[in-house]
């Protein structure tokens, strides 16, 4: 059941920011989808709660074709999903986004709240930092912007402290020769993950691979980059034994805990699995771009 | 007979409650409230198997806000069960005086002027336990050394069953092949979109009105009088609107019996809602069995002999364990003919949640291992899995030696036409398969254990002098559309229309008895009581129309789409509603009502009259992942003539719904007698856009027993199912897949091993 809590609605970003260093015993909500589980279950009573929902200067999408693509912490799953220039120059989020839980879901949360939770099985981490993202967030005393990679420190823990608001997601715009692909493993489509594996491929202009991430869903504290797989690809000619190979490294590099809907061995069998068709498909992409 | 005219049977009919639902309007049990009404939760065992040895409710009481705490010493201390008439079944005290047998049963209850008072209360009741061993499998609580779950109770075997027919050794010895396998099925959540609850009100007159989330008025009424010393008739049961039951819902809960107790002492209504987490831990489930099934049969592909063994985990009681330990292996002979047919059923004891009946009541496990031994069998011996079906099924007219006779059987039309449907698919791609699966099932059993001996339903029809008819019906409306289909029923015998009927049902006070919504019984029982009801009234009023009339006697009247008309001559004729004024209006206050009722005679061991299905699913399999993929699944069906339209493709779109889950999805796995995903995060449900194309092809059979010549639609349909996506998988993969839920990491397993054996 949920405990009683003082309420508390800001109008502007510098108010949210005021009443969350004011407060200690208090907790952002957004779109309350991960929040509400929590404290139904008890598990978090805060005093206060903050909602930042309807702090509208954190509700954006902006494309610039340097800068790239800027998020702001409050657009909720829903819009990016529905958003027209994602769909064109970062199609693999639209698609993340198509099989982040049930549309009411998307409706609700919001991609700061999604990165706050911290989550290691939540869908957008591992794809933002397959696509190199970078995260901005701040208190009332300054903002700090960090790369995805850095942000999570362990389950549901970021670097973020107390008074810390996620403002912003980042993406560089695309290289020329760019593909990125992201695929979860579930009974049913729009379920959290089982596991998950995101992959990206740049190549040069000789056809080479110039960079690679292979970044892992639910297979650890955190979403797991496999450097030892990126390493094995990058400068090589790209084929099918390179993509087996770096699912095989994946495969062992990853730390998934067994529970009731699969048994750690599955998890890894499937990690290789999707890290090879991953790369593969993120590779054909980066050929035809 | 089965093509006569219907002006509303089979038309296109909306749910009659439907705007109330979708409006928010329909009050279920969730949503009363009484003046005064106090919450009441209930404490539940954290332990598998312990003895109480105290309960101590002091420091709860003092909580403020907290008006009573009761344990098993505040009830009469009653074993009940639904098999009323077998006391060794009665095995259940809803609050246990001595010890619990599975984590989650109740132990104690409070109910306090708050649900959060009441929820924080139960962790100030202090209670003793002495731990005992626990076992939590069949086969190891079969065994000498297991602990003894109930007192006296050899071996921990609930109740055991044995049917057979024919010479089933001499018919094994003309088999020219015998296959044996071992099958393991799971149990399943009902899920009901309602939790169990209750609110009960006891008055100083010494009076109880319950409001219960329940299949059959009837059966809370009886039980709750008798568990809590109170005459049927002071005991008064609603439920207006049910969220679902699919046979989790008949028996007594301790929703209801914990409401009524506190309510008893303190005489002011008290409100019982159990948790989704409550319901998944401590409801009942869908039996889990383990199955050997042995098959003789000869080089042409005609069947021998069958022979059976069935162990059932029945959890901590019986609830309407021996009911579906009977029924499985009833329906594992379907829908074949056997020279031979033996099967030995034993249900056993664990110190897990208690199962019971579902949606299917063991036949959905029996299909699951019978329908994909068929299978196996005909590519053995090089047979088409359709030509071995045909040859082998049932027929009109043929009786099942010594259980059931076959007045009308579709099946060999269902046959064909999959047949039909899965050649017109052609070729499929890698890794994806159709698999088939036929089966049937009654339509109402013809069993009561509860009190009489019979299986009956009642009705009374009562004649508005403005035309208008209330219908008054014992048969409960769990959302599957009852109420609908029996005004339905309802306005095509009296010849009006369905907005021209109310329905009365839910409530024990005003509607006649009736054994409920359990074994597909309502369409073809209770509509024949509506239908007899309805005859009568109409009787009634054609007297009076005859007299008016003043015509021959050689011509026969009617009524039809509220006209009064000569047969022959239906132009002929009055209006309905001035009819119905006539004939009421020199009355002396006598009203215009008929009486129905029904209960079957000499209709074998199980039910009057079987559906027949053969049912095909379309799926795929990724080799690497294990996952699968369902694209559709196509059923042809034989219920007779249908009624409801709409109503039978909701029923066959749930039933496929509900079947894919535990083909595939649903599992309720237990650690140490503890279930581990007691949420709907973790137990996995099939939703909205993963739902499968489901069609339906219709066949026109017309059973003589039934109302205009219905039979059952609904929980037959979720007996095919697994076995068709495991055919499915096999003629994919070649894999064999004998355990449920069909999981990737199962598909995985099956196929390593089929590599291996290949090397
Ligand atoms: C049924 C269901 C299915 C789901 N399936 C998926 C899935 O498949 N994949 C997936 O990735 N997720 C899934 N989720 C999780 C959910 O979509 C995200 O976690 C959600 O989007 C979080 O966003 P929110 O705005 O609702 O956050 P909230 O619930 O409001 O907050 C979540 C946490 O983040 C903090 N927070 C929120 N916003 C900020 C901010 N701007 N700065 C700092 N802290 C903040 C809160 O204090 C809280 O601790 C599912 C959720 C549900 C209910």
């Amino acid at each position: 059941m949920i405990n009683d809590f003082h309420y508390l609605k800001p109008a502007s970003l510098k108010e949210a920011l005021a009443m969350y260093a004011q407060y200690d015993d208090c907790k952002v909500i957004c779109g309350g989808q991960s929040l509400l589980i929590v404290m139904r279950q008890g598990m978090v009573a805060p005093e206060y709660l903050l909602d930042i929902k309807h702090v509208k200067e954190l509700s954006y999408i902006k494309f610039d074709d340097k800068d790239g693509l800027r998020i702001g912490a409050t657009t909720t799953h829903r819009e990016i999903e529905k958003s027209d220039v994602i769909a064109k120059k970062y199609p693999v989020l639209v698609a993340m986004e198509e099989k982040l839980a049930s549309i009411q879901t998307r409706n609700w949360g919001t991609i700061g709240g999604n990165l706050a939770h911290a989550d290691p099985a939540g869908d957008p981490g591992p794809v933002l930092i397959a696509l190199n993202a970078e995260i901005k967030f701040g208190s009332s005393s300054g903002e700090k912007t960090v790369p995805l990679d850095e942000f999570f420190v362990d389950y549901f823990e970021t670097k973020m402290e107390h008074g810390d608001l996620v403002l912003e997601v980042h993406v560089p715009a695309p290289e020329p020769k760019f593909g990125c692909a992201y695929q979860k493993f579930n009974l049913l489509d729009s379920d959290m993950g089982i596991v998950a594996a995101a992959a990206s491929v740049t190549l040069n202009a000789d056809g080479t691979c110039k960079d690679a991430r292979v970044v892992l869903g639910n297979a650890g504290p955190v979403p797991l980059r496999v450097t030892k797989a990126e390493d094995l690809l990058k400068g090589k000619k790209l084929d099918d034994a390179l993509f087996a190979e770096a699912g095989q490294i994946a495969s062992e590099e990853a730390q998934p805990v067994a529970d009731i809907h699969a048994s750690e061995e599955h998890r890894r069998h499937v990690l290789g699995v999707l890290t090879k068709r991953m790369l593969k498909k993120a590779f054909e992409q980066a050929q035809k771009a | 007979m089965s093509h006569a005219k219907y002006s509303v049977i089979n038309t296109h009919v909306h749910n009659i409650d439907g705007v109330a639902k979708v409006t928010g309007r329909a009050t279920y049990t969730f949503d009363v409230k009484l003046p005064g009404m106090l919450y009441g939760k209930i404490l539940r065992s954290p332990h598998p198997h312990a003895k109480i040895i105290n309960i101590d409710t002091t420091r709860a009481m003092e909580l403020p806000g907290v008006k009573i705490v009761v344990t098993g010493k505040d009830t009469l201390g009653i074993k009940q069960g639904i098999w009323r008439r077998y006391e060794e079944l009665c095995d259940e005290q809803v609050l246990p005086l001595e010890k619990v047998r599975y984590i989650g049963e109740p132990v104690a209850a409070v109910a306090a002027v708050t649900e959060e008072i009441a929820e924080a209360a139960l962790d100030l009741i202090d209670v003793e336990w002495e731990v005992l061993p626990a076992v939590y499998e069949p086969l190891e609580a079969i065994k000498k050394e297991a602990p003894t779950i109930h007192e006296g109770v050899e071996r921990n075997v609930n109740v055991t069953r044995h049917i057979e027919w024919g010479d089933v050794d001499e018919a094994f010895e003309d088999a020219d092949y015998i296959r044996e396998d071992w099958f393991k099925c799971s149990g399943q959540a009902h899920m009901c979109m309602e939790t169990r609850a209750a609110v009960s009100s006891f008055t100083p007159e010494g009076k109880l009105t319950v409001w219960a989330s329940t299949q059959s008025a009837y059966y809370t009424q009886g039980l709750l009088a008798g568990v809590l010393g109170l005459r049927e008739g002071d005991v008064r049961v609603l439920a207006p609107y049910v969220g679902g039951g699919f046979g989790g819902k008949f028996e007594l809960d301790a929703a209801m019996f914990c409401s009524a107790v506190m309510s008893m002492k303190l005489f002011k209504p008290v409100k019982v809602v159990f948790s989704r987490e409550e319901d998944f831990i401590a409801s009942k489930r869908r039996t889990p069995m383990f199955y050997y099934v042995r098959t003789g049969i000869k080089k042409d592909g005609t069947f021998c002999a069958r022979e059976s063994r069935m162990f059932s985990n029945g959890g901590a009681y019986t609830g309407m364990g021996a009911t579906a330990l009977y029924l499985s292996g009833f329906f594992h002979s379907f829908p074949y003919k056997w020279r031979g047919y033996r099967y030995d059923g034993y249900r056993v004891y664990t110190n897990t949640l208690p199962s019971t009946s579902m949606r299917g009541f063991g036949a959905p496990q029996a299909m699951f291992c019978s329908e994909q031994q068929i299978d196996w069998i005909c590519a053995d011996l090089g047979l088409d899995p359709f030509e071995v079906r045909r040859k082998n099924g049932h027929t009109e007219g043929y009786e099942v030696p010594g259980q059931a006779f076959i007045a009308s059987c579709g099946l060999e039309q269902c046959i064909n036409e999959i047949e039909k449907w899965v050649k017109s698919k052609g070729k499929l791609p890698a890794n994806r398969g159709i698999g088939i699966s036929s089966c049937g099932f009654m339509s109402g059993g013809i069993f009561n254990w509860f009190d009489s001996p019979y299986s009956f339903s009642s009705a009374v029809v009562t004649i508005n002098v403005d035309g208008t008819v209330e219908l008054h019906v014992g048969c409960q409306d769990i959302g599957q559309g009852s109420n609908t289909t029996m005004a339905i029923i309802a306005a095509e015998t009296l010849g009006v229309k369905v907005e021209d009927i109310r329905v009365h049902s839910g409530d024990t006070a005003h509607c006649p008895a009736d054994l409920g919504a359990w074994g597909s019984r309502q369409t073809l029982m209770a509509g024949n009581a509506v239908k007899m009801a309805c005859e009568d009234a109409k009787k009634q009023l054609l007297e009076f129309a005859y007299a008016e009339m003043g015509i021959n006697i050689v011509y026969d009247l009617d009524i039809k789409d509220r006209w009064v008309h000569i047969v022959a001559r239906p132009e002929r004729g009055l209006p309905y509603g001035d009819l119905v004024k006539k004939a009421l209006r020199a009355k002396d206050g006598q009203r215009i009502m008929g009486r129905g009722y029904y209960t079957p005679h000499r209709k074998g061991m199980i039910s009057p009259a079987y559906s027949y299905m053969m049912q095909a699913v379309d799926a795929e399999v990724d080799p690497e992942t294990g996952k699968i993929k369902i694209h559709e699944v196509m059923t042809a069906h034989d219920c007779g003539q249908p009624i409801n339209q709409l109503g039978l493709v909701g029923q066959l779109e749930g039933a496929a719904s509900m079947a894919l889950g535990y083909a595939y999805l649903e599992d309720m796995p237990f650690e140490d007698g503890k279930m581990m995903n007691p949420n709907l995060v973790d137990y996995k449900v099939i939703k909205a856009p993963e739902m499968p194309e489901a069609g339906i092809i219709e066949i026109d059979t017309y059973e003589p027993e039934g109302p205009y010549g219905a039979k059952e639609a609904g929980e037959g349909l979720t007996n095919p199912t697994a076995a068709a996506l495991g055919n499915a998988i096999y003629n994919a993969m070649g894999i064999q897949m004998k355990e449920l839920p069909i999981t990737p990491e199962r598909v995985l397993k099956a196929l390593r091993e089929k590599k291996e054996a290949q090397k």
